[in-house]
């Protein structure tokens, strides 16, 4: 029993993961809050379904999630927030709450404002290991998430790109006299922060086999909220807390009923708020925003 | 090599640089020396791209585009700015591999960091090293050799003397000398003037965004306005008074 809430909270948990580093890439870059990834995360859910329901794979599903959710990610970058660079912080972050309004309401109109649900018996194979049942999405969800993770950690660490892209969050102006182009770069983490949150929609609506145009506010917030206690200023602060949360989610509905599970999450935030503003991974000295 | 003509900068309704006209000839040192506020790094920045201007700035016969410095870089133009501009946060190898973030040709590239590391056997040694631990001086070389993976013809140094010890600055300073040997051509902005004065050839004496004297870096040396420029620093030649302000300590708003 233990051991499956764990597996159940480890599939949970990566999808925050997900959703956070995409948060934090952009958080980190530009010291702002990109308040429509949630619904990036939630048009790649719905754009995973419309993918299955044609008849394709479940990595077409994957890449047109991923794709789609980039693509308007760099809208989002062109007009919400390159022309509002030189304005103070709080006004892209608008322009981001506007955006994720405008999604919600195409996505309404295009699917409809109901749940849209798979047909059962398409991704609920489960393997038996023990006494523990592991759905195979669920080990769908675990595996890709481990492959995006592993790969952004390698290119932002390793390559080229990566140190541009460092080399952008800390010192913008040096960068450019280093002949890295600040405006492509920031292009870049856009929508490789929107692949990423598309990448979660699709893995979570497939795993739940459900999906509506509102779920992105839900694990939005909560991705936010992993992103604070992670650190703001860290990326991977990310890759530690997004599992615990999961688990403590899943722990907590488990044994404690389902009224208490938001109550765990955002607790734990404003106790890192108040006892370490910083986050578990963020360095003091960091000039972060404080979101 | 470098012209510049009527260069105008505002900061809002700040006018930080009036007006300036300068020429660096290929294979020169030329310094761009005044007191704090003068418009020095407003200058400097302007050349590099880093700023909005109005007048002309022209480089090898082009005229160069405001804002523009990834362009310029590649064309030839290199910065190290004021405050040196290390990236702390990477490793010193790190940042030398940000040094040639603009060149397609890799291997050349990688066989010219193995230059520098030669070069400059402390950095060598602090590979590893997170850049924000070095040294003062040690960090000033770095964004020397840094800038200097670019390839460029013409170097651009903001201060690179700031909060060094005197022993160190001479460290600098020699290096600039034997930079502009290999063929470099070398635009700086310094506070120190008289030693600048040394081993430049020519210079310009900024005051309020204005170019007030410019000539060849031996007769500046003994202009009086050189000397009444730096609060402090007085020259055993100048004949001039010595400024009422001259014991007061130099406010260093960057230091
Ligand atoms: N970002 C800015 N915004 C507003 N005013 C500025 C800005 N940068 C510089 N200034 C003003 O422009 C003028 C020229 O500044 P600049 O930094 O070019 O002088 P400087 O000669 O380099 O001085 P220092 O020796 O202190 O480095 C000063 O009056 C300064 O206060
Ligand atoms: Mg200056």
């Amino acid at each position: 029993m233990l051991l499956q809430q764990l597996v159940n909270g480890l599939t949970l948990g990566a999808v925050y993961t997900l959703v956070a580093l995409s948060f934090s890439l952009v958080m980190g870059l530009l010291a702002i809050l990109n308040i429509a990834i949630g619904e990036l995360f939630m048009l790649g859910g719905y754009l995973g379904f419309a993918v299955i329901a044609a008849h394709f794979p479940l990595a077409a599903a994957l890449l047109i999630g991923m794709g789609g959710a980039a693509l308007v990610a760099l809208v989002i970058d062109k007009i919400g927030y390159e022309p509002l660079r030189q304005a103070p912080p709080i006004t892209p972050l608008l322009s981001t709450i506007g955006f994720s309004i405008i999604l919600q309401n195409v996505v309404t109109n295009v699917w409809g404002s109901d749940p849209l649900q798979l047909p059962s018996g398409l991704f609920d194979r489960r393997v038996h290991i023990g006494s523990v049942q592991i759905g195979v999405m669920q080990l769908v969800v675990i595996g890709v998430t481990v492959v995006l993770v592993a790969s952004v950690a390698l290119l932002i660490q390793k390559t080229a790109v990566g140190r541009a892209l460092r080399a952008v969050s800390e010192n913008r102006e040096v960068a450019r006299l280093l002949g890295v182009s600040a405006d492509r770069i920031t292009l870049f983490a856009f929508m490789l922060s929107g692949a990423l949150a598309g990448a979660a929609g699709v893995l979570i609506s497939l795993h739940y086999a459900a999906i509506t145009p509102y779920i992105g506010v839900d694990t939005g917030l909560k991705a936010i909220a992993v992103m604070v206690i992670g650190g703001t200023t860290s990326v991977w602060g990310a890759l530690i807390v997004g599992p615990l949360i999961g688990i403590a989610e899943v722990m907590t509905i488990a044994f404690g009923g389902s009224q208490m599970r938001d109550f765990v999450v955002y607790g734990l935030m404003i106790v890192t708020l108040l006892l370490r503003p910083q986050g578990l991974l963020g360095a003091r000295s960091d000039s972060g925003q404080p979101v | 090599m470098l012209t510049v003509r009527g260069l105008e900068v505002l900061y809002g309704p700040i006018r930080a640089v009036r007006g300036v006209d300068l020429d660096v000839n290929a294979g020169e040192i030329v310094a761009l020396i005044g007191a704090n506020g003068a418009g020095k790094t407003t200058t400097i920045r302007a050349i590099a791209g880093l700023t909005a201007f109005r007048g002309e700035i022209a480089y090898c016969g082009r005229k160069l585009r405001p804002n523009a410095a990834e362009r310029n870089l590649r064309a030839g133009i290199a910065l190290v700015p004021e405050g040196r501009g290390i990236l702390g946060r990477m490793s010193v190898g790190e940042n030398l591999l940000m040094g040639v973030y603009c060149r397609s040709d890799r291997a050349a590239a990688l066989a010219d960091i193995d230059r520098m590391y030669a070069r400059f056997p402390i950095l060598d040694q602090r590979r590893r090293a997170l850049a924000s631990v070095l040294s003062g001086g040690e960090q000033q070389l770095l964004a020397i050799a840094r800038a200097l993976l670019s390839r460029p013809r013409l170097l651009l140094l903001d201060e690179p003397s700031l909060g060094l010890a005197p022993k160190t600055s001479d460290i600098v300073f020699d290096l600039i000398a034997a930079l502009r040997r290999d063929g470099l051509t070398v635009l700086l902005v310094e506070q120190k003037a008289r030693q600048t004065l040394k081993f430049a050839d020519r210079a310009y004496l900024l005051e309020n965004g204005r170019v007030i004297t410019s000539g060849a870096a031996a007769t500046l040396a003994n202009d009086p306005r050189v000397a009444r420029a730096f609060l402090g620093e007085t020259s055993a030649a100048s004949p001039a008074a010595p400024s009422p302000l001259a014991d007061q300590p130099v406010i260093r708003p960057h230091g």
